[in-house]
């Protein structure tokens, strides 16, 4: 039995080798840590400028966060932006101008802004309770995202894949004779695509987060990215012996980015308040990766204990799955 | 006719071709569940306050400048303002007047902005000595709605396309096309059949794509169709093209995921960095997929100029293109 499957693993990583999926896996890191050390890291959204045209010098100390216009027709150039302001004091009464952003409340905000900012600049007031500055909490934040996606997206293709590929050459039909049981012949790839998404986790995190803040989350992170490779994988081997060729299959897993992923992260992401997402099972994956970056509170209990079932559930219904499709091919 | 009628027919066997034109429709239901107020909201600045500590006054205040939160203790409070999701400002009373929580990883607008709160909250009374001057936008969509809206047009009418060419590459891999030789059917017949079933397929689903997510006025409507049919007939040749150089399926799939990229990442990028009427907005036009991005940006935001010169334009592409497709055809 062990022997069995000790050659079913080398099979499996001779397939994947040759698939160039440990190529692509790495191209991946590379392509993502180049993104969010160069770009990412990087976006901000910059406060309101603040344009004056101040042609009577009324105010000696101009704040950093203004600049000095010479004539009217300059500051209304300025402010065509639809979201900087100006504030022109050349007439008896102050005017503050701005194009309107669309929002009212934002219109009225930048407006107290300028008036105050004009008049004495900003001090740094409030009170900071937070452990993570920007550049942080973006790296943990994009890093979070970037492994949801990919691990979403790379077991079940992955080994789809490489089940089509075993389907057209017929090893399938093989296996239904050979002396090995068939959950090995599941397990030996799981086993890999698993290992992969392991070493991928590990490269990714201490890349982006660093080695230091990488270490303290690594454990968290290598649990739910397991349990989500696990899951996705064990999903992408059920759809492939079902479905029957790699084109319909394609077109599933679109479906699967636009209507199950995508949902997912722009609730997790932007904030959107949406009360049913608690139903959508992908969000709690997420919503753990993403607090197991932040050294957030562990999921509790039952999100184990549920992701345990499911797993097993999977584990069933592909083992199951085979059996069928083996008796259907003779 | 009747080779339409089994051209049809055809169709009926193949999911992935029905799936393709419902693609975008399904997209076009989801954008509209997001409504604009929650795309709104997005872009507001959020308070987060405790329940029963700031004064009605200040309650007020901060309602007119942003979205207003409560939380019952301050623990929910600072786990508002610590979550790296959202930009919440924590505002609590304080001996004269208001104090600010931040979490230190807030964007750069809303930083400033919490540490000036409590200064501009003593400020309101000197409100009164600036006089303001906010200058009306149109704004008919939310920008970042608008721009989901004409993608998922874009990708609806361009479906045409990846329609046709997976009906042609099917039909060569199952040696249908060698039979369509043997057949009493000519070039040109074919040629039109294909891409009637492309074009009126971008166009349906197009059209209903439409008429879930975008609000056109009256008189748009006859440029608007004039603009759809136009292109889906250009996505419907694309397809054609598609399916006359690629020999297998993987091979059709590849040079469909180029054109897809090709037609729609390039308009986004020259829309959000020209201006019009400048040199590179011009040069966008070489792409048809571009004039049909302007045009329909322009019916989303319900502004109508231009939309003759975009109209222009697609017709250019699309005699070109039959031209060189005909050739193509007739040197083979």
């Amino acid at each position: 039995m062990w022997r069995g499957f000790s050659y079913l693993l080398k099979k499996d990583f001779k397939m994947m080798l040759s698939s160039k999926f440990f190529l692509l896996a790495l191209c991946s890191v590379v392509l993502y840590s180049c993104y969010i050390n160069y770009v990412y890291i990087n976006l901000d959204q910059d406060i309101y400028p603040v344009y004056l045209y101040d042609p009577h010098n009324t105010q000696h100390i101009v704040s950093e966060h203004v600049t000095k216009v010479d004539t009217r027709a300059a500051l209304e150039e300025a402010c065509e932006d639809e979201y900087s302001v100006g504030v022109d004091l050349s007439t008896v009464t102050p005017e503050v101008y701005m194009l309107s952003s669309g929002i009212e409340t934002t219109d009225y905000l930048r407006g107290i802004y300028a008036e105050k900012v004009v008049s004495s600049g900003v001090e740094e007031q409030a009170e900071i309770i937070g452990t993570n500055d920007k550049e942080l909490k973006n790296r943990r934040e994009i890093t979070a995202e970037f492994l949801f996606f990919e691990l979403s997206a790379v077991g079940f293709l992955g080994l789809a894949a490489m089940l089509f590929k075993e389907k057209q050459m017929g090893v399938i039909r093989v296996h239904g004779v050979l002396p090995v049981c068939k959950s090995a012949f599941i397990l030996s790839k799981l086993c890999w695509i698993l290992l992969s998404d392991v070493l991928f986790t590990i490269l990714l995190t201490l890349i982006n987060i660093g080695v230091e803040n990488g270490i303290s989350i690594l454990p968290a992170v290598l649990i739910q990215a397991g349990i989500l490779s696990l899951i996705m994988a064990l999903a992408g081997f059920l759809c492939a012996v079902c479905l029957p060729d790699f084109k319909q299959f394609s077109l599933f897993y679109l479906i699967i980015a636009i209507f199950i992923t995508t949902p997912v992260f722009l609730a997790g992401q932007t904030g959107i308040e949406w009360g049913w997402i608690v139903y959508h099972p992908m969000y709690h994956l997420f919503v753990g990766m993403k607090s197991a970056y932040f050294a957030a509170p562990a999921p509790a209990y039952p999100y184990y204990l549920i992701c345990t079932g499911v797993i097993v559930l999977l584990f069933l219904f592909a083992h199951r799955a085979l059996t069928n499709e083996m008796a259907k091919e003779g | 006719m009747n080779g339409l009628k089994y051209q049809l027919k055809s169709i009926r066997r193949d999911k992935m071709c029905i799936l393709t034109f419902l693609l975008p429709i399904i997209v076009g239901i989801a954008i509209n569940f997001l409504s604009g107020a929650s795309f709104q909201t997005m872009s507001e600045t959020s308070f987060g306050v405790l329940e029963n500590d700031l004064s009605d006054e200040a309650v007020l205040w901060l309602q007119k400048s942003g979205t207003l939160t409560q939380y019952e203790n301050v623990d929910e409070l600072q786990a508002a303002v610590n979550n790296p999701s959202t930009q919440v400002i924590g505002v609590l009373k304080s001996d004269d007047g208001i104090k600010t929580l931040l979490s230190g990883d807030e964007l750069e607008v809303n930083r400033i902005l919490g540490n000036a709160l409590p200064e501009i909250y003593k400020n309101r009374m000197n409100e009164l000595d600036f006089e303001r001057t906010v200058i009306p936008v149109v704004h008919n969509t939310d920008g970042l709605k608008a721009l989901l809206i004409t993608i998922t047009l874009v990708t609806a009418m361009f479906m045409g396309c990846t329609f046709n060419a997976m009906n042609i590459i099917s039909e060569k891999e199952d040696g249908v096309a060698f039979i369509n030789m043997v057949l009493p059917l000519d070039t040109k017949t074919y040629i039109i059949q294909k891409i009637l079933l492309g074009f009126v397929g971008g166009t349906a689903s197009t059209i209903l794509t439409a008429l879930i997510c975008m609000r056109i006025k009256l008189c748009d409507v006859f440029p608007f169709l004039v603009l759809v049919s136009l292109s889906a007939y250009i996505a419907a040749l694309i397809g054609l093209f598609v399916g006359h150089f690629s020999d297998g399926l993987m091979v059709g799939i590849v040079y469909i995921k180029i054109i897809m990229i090709l037609f729609i990442a390039p308009p986004i990028f020259f829309y959000l960095v020209t201006s019009v009427g400048s040199i590179p907005y011009y040069f966008s036009f070489i792409l048809p997929s571009s004039a049909t991005f302007y045009g329909l940006m322009n019916l989303v935001r319900g502004q109508s100029q231009n939309l003759w010169v975009i109209l222009f334009m697609l017709l250019i592409h699309t005699v070109i293109w039959s031209v060189v497709y005909g050739k193509i055809k007739k040197f083979k």
